[in-house]
């Protein structure tokens, strides 16, 4: 039989009962549409993770105090809770080679009062280097300078959202002054929104210099963490191993186990979360494909139906002259042709369910040609699967029994 | 068409026996029929229901193989073929005609009479040319071509299963009870089409229990009990006596009209 020919029948026996038909393109349509919205909004949420991880900045090494010994993911512990990290420890780490950009910060929280109003903000002490390292731009005025810095200037910049707080939408708040305690603080700069971006939400904070911070806010001279940049994400084990090193010498400890300090690497941190969200993908994906496979099994049950139907067809057409294979050829055509305009079907409904899930959640999806090629795949071997057992049941007729079936 | 194999019988079959294995019980339907059909003739298998003839037609027309015996169609033996060789002999070498017409019921009259040559070599552009020719052989008017079969009368419908048997110019056309589901008027219009067809040299094998069906052919072959009981040509045969109900044993070898009044007694006679 000509492939033209193959077609041909197929369209004509399958338009002859259109309803059957639709429904069981229906079965189809659900079950990759799922699978294709499930995917996209899986591989959206994580790229956006993946994104955000990014901005905060995929080349950077975080240096932590944290308590002898206990060091570990279970362990850590942020904020200035265990005092061990000092500002020459910082200037040390940015002598290392593989380490381009050092920011030494301290953590506090202080009551901001405005003019108008006022507020509970995180308070960041940094160096001028900060904004370099975490990627910050000032939208109005200036950054911490190092003359603040020596100085322990009275000098504040707003994160984008604690401007709009303090001073509301649309106000240029630089050389305004703010109280904070005993500080009497002008405001010389206000930063470009970063959105949240790894741990520290930038937006939210107060930034003064660090040496300010050390006598008003929290204290002391240790700091509560130092954030260093590495040229080269490849080399992000090494700077680390590095890091570790010279800290473990400056804080004469001889065992790592012991360190009062830990490290975390942003370049392992998205690793993970690359798989953590990558294995939930592939489990939205999994629970889709359930309904794929419940309508593989509504395609055989129509294919046997129409078998046991078509049985005086069958016959007839094998007195005529069609062989076996002819007849397999041409339920098998049929069940084929069902699963793929199902699976074209369930590709558009799912790019449609994908994009307004998507944005109904707030992500993005992303429809990759990997995922659609797949669905095409999975749909094409739903048909044979689902088709093999009923066109076999439909070849092996023997046609004078199927020429008298009633 | 038939001259090509003009001196070697269409069909030539050998002892043909044919045992059916059962649940259990083993059943015999042939037990040795010999036949041997000339290109050209026009021949009515005859007998009752359990004769055989229903099984001597399926392996004439290759759905079935004998159990023992030869059969050669055409020159060609089929008796040891398998399925695929089988389906290859009944695409090029029989055509079929059905009491029931077995056409599909959705599809138009030109698509019935295409589909013998979907599983043949014929070009695309051949198959119209060649239906349209089936067609009109038959006689079936034009403007129904393009009408689903369902839409016509049993005698259309008929003509239309008759084009379809001719379509792939077979050696041999074979009709199963072809007038079975017509009345009488319709089923003689229709065998006035197998006489034509016959005329113009096609050989054409059918079954019947009907006598006043087989009396238009030119050759009765009566089966009882799986074996050849009578095979004669039509002026000669008992086709009015015993075409229908049980072959007395006795009537092969009783020519002449000795039984005749059988049939017509009761009715006629007691008015």
């Amino acid at each position: 039989m000509r492939f033209s020919d193959l077609i041909a029948e197929t369209l004509h026996s399958l338009t002859s009962n259109k309803v059957r038909s639709g429904l069981t393109i229906l079965g189809i349509v659900v079950g990759i549409a799922s699978v294709i919205a499930m995917v996209a909004i899986g591989q959206g949420s994580q790229a956006a993770i993946e994104q955000s991880i990014q901005a905060a900045g995929s080349n950077l090494l975080t240096v932590s105090p944290s308590a002898a010994g206990q060091q570990g993911p279970g362990a850590r512990s942020f904020g200035a809770s265990v005092e061990s990290l000092t500002r020459e420890d910082a200037e040390a780490l940015a002598d290392l080679s593989l380490v381009t950009g050092v920011a030494p910060s301290a953590q506090g929280q202080a009551q901001l009062v405005a003019p108008e109003t006022n507020a509970n903000a995180q308070v960041l002490g940094v160096t001028p280097s900060y904004a370099a390292v975490r990627g910050l731009t000032v939208s109005s005025g200036a950054f911490i300078s190092e003359r603040d810095d020596a100085a322990n200037a009275q000098v504040v910049v707003l994160g984008a959202t604690l401007a709009e707080d303090l001073f509301g939408e649309g106000v240029d708040p630089v050389g305004e002054r703010i109280r904070s305690g005993n500080m009497l603080l002008t405001v010389v700069g206000v930063l470009e929104e970063k959105g949240t971006s790894g741990f520290t939400n930038v937006d939210a904070s107060a930034i003064i210099p660090l040496s300010t911070a050390a006598r008003y806010v929290t204290g002391s001279e240790y700091l509560s963490s130092i954030t260093l940049t590495v040229a080269d994400e490849d080399q992000m084990d090494a700077a680390e191993a590095s890091v570790e090193g010279l800290l473990l010498q400056r804080h004469g400890i001889a065992d790592a186990d012991y360190a009062d300090f830990s490290i975390m690497n942003m370049a392992d941190l998205m690793e993970t979360v690359s798989t953590v969200t990558g294995t939930f993908t592939t489990l939205l994906a999994g629970i889709a494909g359930i309904s794929l496979l419940v309508g593989g099994i509504g395609i055989m049950n129509m294919m046997l139906t129409t078998v046991t139907e078509r049985t005086r067809e069958i016959g007839l057409r094998k007195a005529i002259g069609a062989d076996s294979a002819a007849i397999s050829a041409q339920f098998l055509a049929e069940s084929v042709t069902l699963t793929l305009v199902g699976g074209a079907l369930g590709i558009v409904a799912g790019w449609g369910i994908g994009v307004a899930a998507a944005n109904l959640l707030g992500a993005t999806a992303i429809i990759t040609i990997d995922s659609v090629l797949l669905a095409v795949g999975v749909c094409a071997v739903i048909g044979i699967v689902f088709g093999y057992y009923p066109a076999r049941r439909a070849a092996s007729l023997s046609p004078i029994e199927a020429l008298r079936y009633q | 068409m038939a001259d090509v194999q003009a001196s070697t019988p269409v069909i030539d079959a050998r002892d043909l026996t044919k045992v059916y294995e059962g649940a259990g019980a083993e059943t015999t339907a042939l037990r040795g029929v010999s036949l041997a059909v000339e290109p050209g003739e026009f021949t009515a298998i005859m007998g009752p229901s359990g004769s055989g003839k229903s099984t001597l037609m399926h392996i004439l027309g290759c759905l079935d193989t004998p159990t023992t015996g030869t059969y050669a169609l055409s020159g060609q033996d089929v008796s040891t073929l398998d399925d695929y060789e089988l389906a290859e002999m009944r695409r090029t070498t029989v055509g079929f005609v059905f009491q029931a017409f077995n056409l599909l019921p959705r599809a138009t009259v030109m698509r019935n009479v295409v589909m013998p040559m979907l599983y043949t070599r014929v070009p695309h552009d051949e198959r119209d040319d060649r239906a349209a020719s089936a067609l009109r052989a038959v006689g079936l008017e034009e403007t129904l071509w393009t009408h689903r079969s369902n839409e016509l009368s049993g005698g259309q419908m008929q003509r239309v299963a008759i084009a379809r048997s001719l379509v792939n110019d077979p050696s041999l056309v074979l009709a199963d009870e072809p007038t079975g589901n017509l009345d009488t008027a319709t089923g003689d219009s229709v065998m006035d089409l197998f006489s034509r067809l016959n005329d113009e040299g096609r050989t054409i094998v059918l079954i019947t229990h009907e006598p006043d069906i087989a009396a238009k052919t030119r050759r009765v072959v009566r089966l009882h009990d799986g074996l050849v009981a009578e095979d004669a040509l039509t002026a000669d045969a008992h086709v009015r006596q015993y075409g229908a109900g049980a072959v007395p044993a006795h009537v092969a070898d009783a020519p002449g009209p000795s039984a005749a009044p059988a049939l017509t007694a009761d009715p006629a006679g007691d008015v």
